[in-house]
């Protein structure tokens, strides 16, 4: 089963959904429980090799040291051989994605719980539909993650736009087609012009490779010979010929790097959301039902900043040097503009939706300098808003279903009337605001010293850096006016009859009150350790790459 | 087996041939069988879908027979290419007849019950049928105009066939206008082609236009060949080379309906019954881009004789032609399905967005300087063959909604998630595999035709590749709000329990489109390779035979054959 680990992960959720398909209705959020359930118990297992880290026997050593320590869990085979090229079912574990990984089922499990009162809701139209859509949203996320072929990528990525569409659409608020019809858009946009890069990346390999008669011998696979382009995106990061011919092609009378950089950035930059391309979110944020929110913020989100880790920064490493100033223009902008909005918004969860543009403006902000601790802070920033963002719409979603609005303005000493969801809401907020010893504290501070760190090799980093600083305190500000006026103040009388958190919702809210503090407390055991190898060795070959391009540069 | 047997007629001819005798005979059963045993449009419909099977299996017989290069037969020496038997057009007759099969279903499901006329139906539907089979198994000047007409007439009769509708006289009307306009263009440039090189066999005739074109091109034939110039007999006005090409070339644009030659297209596919818009939408489109592949392939092997940077700046106007058509096609189509709200007119010009994605496929074939690997034919046959899937699923489902509400609006399928989930998650489906997005076989379609593009590389064909997922996302917004309407909106109709071979297909065809996009990725394509592999080509174009008959060749085009000898000799 080990061999087979990811492809159970990946369609376990698959299994559950024609399960439920075929079972009657009654039974529908009990198998879907069960099935996010049993995927979260299996990815866990992901971690063993992890802590275990040296023990050779654990961990098929595949990886080459380029970029990452090793790769866990391959599964690697032909999936479609025609003509010239081979598309591979190509998947794969390391620092990058098992976080992130393990995040998504921890997330889609208690998405599911917190769909368990599905019959209470506006729409309680076809719960089986739900459930099934909800399963194959999240077949299509760990697809997504634990794919490392281009090809099979890319179809997972957009494996997860129709269900999401369908669960916004169908089951959403008020405005629910407007939003969904806006998501699926924006995403698409952004996802085409991936298309177009995947199909030059390959052509442009495959140039690379045929320019040397006899081929290329693989960068991590012991006497592999590419005698053709390749979808593989650890081959496309580490093989120094493509690299080289990457690095110097043109495209269209532009430089090949630089332009699919940006090709692939906007179909990430979409989904992490950057500004100006964010405004999707707070739509869909809005108007999807609770589970669907956490869902949305704590994992699709992510996938921006992954596939800037993954795919944009290791593959194109010119092409960041290029785009240096303006991804941390965009991302700083992202931080202060979203933070300024949700200091504007009265509905709750309006406000919780720009809180995340401005958070993910951290990550990219901290990707944008190419510096080891900005990459670091980064990936901790993508972890952290992934715990404190869906636990701040749980909490938004447990009081909606008692008052059945969102008007900030009406809301009160709320603390007062229900004490434990209280001081469970106080915690997932100043999470979210960086309050130390919380999780949100860590990602934001490494991000900053991150950009500082780049203070030599861009004279803007240090404004940059002052003004996302900045954003801290706004972002104090907003999280701090917003618990003053629900949770504090003297008891509203409306409010009396609202009932305390029920045990379903405490079960929601304690596991991720829980991460918030330890990752608050332990980053470096809860994550550092796994990802900092990988991301790293990134860097590394970053760095090695873009000074051999300036030294080229130079010596012309 | 030597050039003078293959041309000979013979009974072994016949027997190759079958497929289209059978096509014929069924006409003529449809026509004779009322007089014995009296009118009915049931009776028709059998004696059809018997013929479509039966013709599928002499076709599938007959494919075993197919040799490497195809042959040519049925015709004197002279007219060689008159009708033409490779794998392609194998490949064409299986799919048409297994799609004319299934429209004569989708009939009995819909029409069957009010529908009187049904021989005359039939009739004009199995026409059309043999003129598509013609058109695309000929490379006869002559017999691709009869081809083209056989397959418009009836075409033009039978959307008009319901003739108390205004709206399906008028669609006639104004399709039979069009369509003998694009006609009479057409064969004005046959007949300029006629006059200039006295041949009806398009072999031939791309040998010279090609062979007269470079003598004009940039390239000083003088340095390449000395002496050429006074072997050369005058060489044709280029010009008139040019407009003899337009003019054929808009008569193929007609029948696929590529912008500008489109207007027939959605006034047609609204006024006429949904059966036929069904079949009209795929088949006389396909039909016309395996012509238009046929053509342009032996245009592209008339000049692979030559040198390289020729071959390049000869063809590379058509090249450019038929890619701006091919983009300006999906891009208006797209942008004008979006104000559509007859379901039948939107699904039209959705057809015209789809036709232009596959003509994209036939620029890259005119690009002689690939060795294509990824065969742009291939990759045009498995979109065609998951068109076929698509249109079949969406125009089923869209029937039998239209019948059930007497109204052919979006507003149609208003709530009919609730309503028939039965329909609306196939109709789903379809029409996500028609945006061309993942799981669906639609994507994969669209992904071989990118791949190709990107395999040719150039301006051209990555400003095709901008141009093709750009109009994904434009597609998007109308294929959706039928989706919507299904789905997110609902007037509160009344559910209703569609028939069970209409359900039957529908589904089949969605559980198909995400077999193909999910599982059977390769097997399409690998199928495709072969039936793209080893197209007829004439004689006079064949490499072997250029080598061994040198001496005759000279005869035909001592320049040609100079400009050979001289890059063979490097």
């Amino acid at each position: 089963m080990e061999n087979s680990l990811l492809t159970f992960l990946v369609f376990a959720p698959l299994v559950g959904a024609a399960l439920v398909a075929v079972m009657p209705k009654e039974l529908a959020r009990v198998i879907g429980v069960a099935a996010t359930v049993v995927t979260f118990a299996l990815s866990l297992y992901l971690i063993g090799p992890f802590l275990s880290a040296g023990d050779a026997s654990q961990a098929v050593e595949v990886f080459g040291s380029a970029y990452g320590d090793k790769l866990h869990f391959v599964e690697r085979v032909p999936w479609i051989t025609s003509g010239s090229f081979t598309i591979e079912y190509f998947l794969g574990i390391d620092g990058l994605n098992m976080p992130l990984l393990v995040l998504t089922t921890f997330v889609a499990m208690l998405a599911c719980l917190a769909s368990w009162n599905f019959n209470t809701w506006k729409v309680t139209k076809s719960i089986k539909g739900y459930f099934v859509l909800f399963l194959l949203l999240e077949t299509g996320m760990i697809g997504t993650f634990v794919s490392l072929d281009f090809f099979l990528f890319y179809i997972f990525w957009e494996v997860m736009l129709l269900p999401m569409y369908f669960l916004i659409g169908v089951w959403g608020g008020a405005r629910k087609e407007y939003a969904a019809i806006k998501f699926f858009l924006f995403t698409l946009a952004g996802s085409v012009l991936m298309l177009v890069a995947m199909v030059a990346m390959f052509f442009y390999s495959g140039e690379a490779v045929s320019a040397s008669a006899e081929g290329v011998a693989s960068a991590y696979r012991d006497g592999v010979t590419l005698t053709q382009g390749t979808f593989d995106l650890i081959e496309l990061a580490t093989n120094e010929t493509i690299q080289a011919y990457f690095g110097s092609a043109m495209f269209l009378g532009a430089r090949f790097a630089p332009v699919m950089f940006i090709f692939l950035f906007v179909g990430f930059a979409v989904k992490l959301p950057a500004v100006p391309v964010h405004t999707w979110l707070p739509d869909a944020h809005v108007e999807a039902p609770t589970p669907i929110s956490m869902i949305l913020a704590g994992v699709l989100l992510k996938m921006g900043g992954y596939g800037f880790l993954r795919m944009c920064y290791p593959i194109f490493p010119t092409g960041g040097e290029y785009w240096a100033l303006l991804l941390a223009i965009l991302g700083v902008v992202s931080i202060l503009y979203g933070a300024l909005c949700a200091m504007a918004q009265t509905d709750f969860k309006k406000l919780v939706a720009y809180s995340s543009v401005s958070h993910m403006g951290y990550v990219l902000l901290g990707i944008a300098v190419m510096t080891h601790t900005g990459f670091q802070g980064a990936m901790f920033q993508m972890i952290a808003h992934g715990i404190s963002s869906p636990m701040c719409f749980f909490l938004v979603g447990v009081i909606y279903d008692r008052a059945h609005h969102r008007e900030i303005n009406r809301f009160g000493g709320l603390w007062l009337t229900m004490p434990r969801y209280g001081t469970m809401a106080t915690i997932g907020f100043f999470a979210s605001l960086g309050l130390p010893g919380l999780c949100g504290f860590i990602g934001e501070i490494w991000v900053l010293l991150g950009v500082f760190e780049a203070r030599h090799t861009y004279t803007w980093a240090v404004p940059c850096a002052i003004l996302a600083a900045s954003g801290v305190i706004l972002t104090a500000g907003y999280v701090l006016w917003l618990i003053q006026r629900v949770y504090l103040g003297p008891e509203r009388p409306e409010h009396a009859a609202f009932p305390e958190v029920t045990a379903r919702e405490m079960a929601i809210l304690v596991p991720f009150a829980a991460l918030c503090v330890l990752f608050g407390i332990l980053p470096k055991h809860l994550l550092f350790d796994f990802t900092n190898g990988t991301l790293d060795q990134i860097v590394n070959s970053l760095h090695a790459v873009t000074q051999q391009a300036t030294a080229l540069a130079s010596g012309f | 087996m030597s050039r003078d047997a293959i041309n000979f007629l013979t009974m072994d001819h016949l027997r190759l041939f079958s497929p289209e005798l059978a096509l014929v005979a069924t006409l003529v059963l449809i026509l004779a069988a009322p007089l014995v045993f009296g009118r009915s449009s049931k009776m028709a419909g059998w004696i059809t879908l018997g013929g479509a099977l039966l013709t599928l299996c002499l076709t599938l017989g007959v494919a075993g027979r197919v040799r490497e290069e195809g042959v040519s037969g049925l015709a004197p020496q002279a007219a060689a290419g008159m009708l033409i038997l490779d794998n392609l057009s194998v490949y064409f007759k299986v799919l048409l007849m297994a799609f004319m099969a299934g429209v004569t279903v989708l009939w009995f499901i819909g029409s069957s019950e009010k529908e009187e006329r049904g021989e005359e139906f039939f009739v004009l539907l199995v026409g059309s049928a043999l003129g598509m089979v013609l058109m695309t198994g000929t490379l006869n000047l002559l017999m691709i105009v009869i081809a083209i007409e056989l397959a418009s007439l009836p075409s033009y009769v039978i959307v008009g066939f319901n003739k108390r509708n205004r709206l399906a006289a008028e669609a006639s009307l104004k399709y039979v206008v069009f369509g003998g306009v694009c006609a009479a263009i057409m064969l004005y440039g046959t007949s300029l082609f006629y006059g200039m090189y006295h041949t009806l066999n398009v072999g031939d005739i791309a040998y010279y236009v090609v062979a007269d074109l470079q003598s004009h091109s940039s390239v000083d034939l003088a340095t390449l060949a000395p002496g050429v110039d006074a072997v050369m007999p005058a060489a044709r006005n280029s010009l008139v080379i040019s407009v003899a090409l337009l003019c054929f070339f808009v008569g193929v644009a007609f029948k696929i309906a590529a912008v500008p030659f489109h207007f027939w297209c959605p006034d047609a596919f609204e006024g006429a019954q949904i059966e036929v818009t069904t079949w009209l939408s795929v088949s006389s489109k396909a039909a016309a881009l395996i012509l238009l592949v046929r053509i342009v392939d032996t245009f592209a092997a008339a000049t692979g004789a030559l040198p390289f940077d020729v071959q390049i700046s000869t063809l590379s106007g058509m090249a450019w032609a038929i890619g701006i058509v091919a983009a300006v096609s999906c891009t208006w189509g797209n942008f004008a399905a979006y104000k559509q709200n007859n379901i039948k007119r939107l699904l039209a010009y959705s057809s015209i967005a789809h036709a232009g994605y596959m003509m994209m496929a036939a620029a890259v074939l005119v690009d002689p300087s690939n060795d294509i690997s990824h065969s742009p034919i291939s990759a045009m046959l498995v979109y065609i063959l998951f068109y076929v899937f698509m249109n079949l699923g969406a125009f089923g489902v869209a029937s039998m909604v239209t019948r059930r509400s007497d109204s052919e609006d979006i507003s149609a399928f208003s709530g009919l998630g609730r309503r028939a989930p039965l329909l609306a998650i196939p109709m789903v489906c379809c029409l996500v595999s028609l945006v061309g997005l993942p799981p669906f076989a639609g994507f994969i379609g669209k992904v071989w035709i990118l791949m190709t593009l990107g395999e040719a590389g150039g301006t051209l064909y990555w400003g095709l590749v901008l141009v093709a997922v750009v109009n994904t996302l434009v597609s998007l917004f109308f294929y959706l709000r039928i989706v919507k309407a299904m789905f997110f909106s609902d007037d509160g109709r009344d559910a209703f329990t569609p028939s069970i071979p209409g359900a039957v297909i529908v589904n089949a065809c969605a559980v198909v489109l995400v077999l193909l996009g999910v599982v059977f990725i390769q097997q399409p394509r690998d199928m495709a390779n072969h039936y793209a592999n080893n197209l007829f080509r004439p004689s006079i174009l064949r490499p072997k035979e250029t080598r061994q008959a040198a001496d005759h060749r000279d005869a035909v085009s001592p320049a040609a054959a100079l400009v050979r000898r001289d890059a063979s000799a490097k």
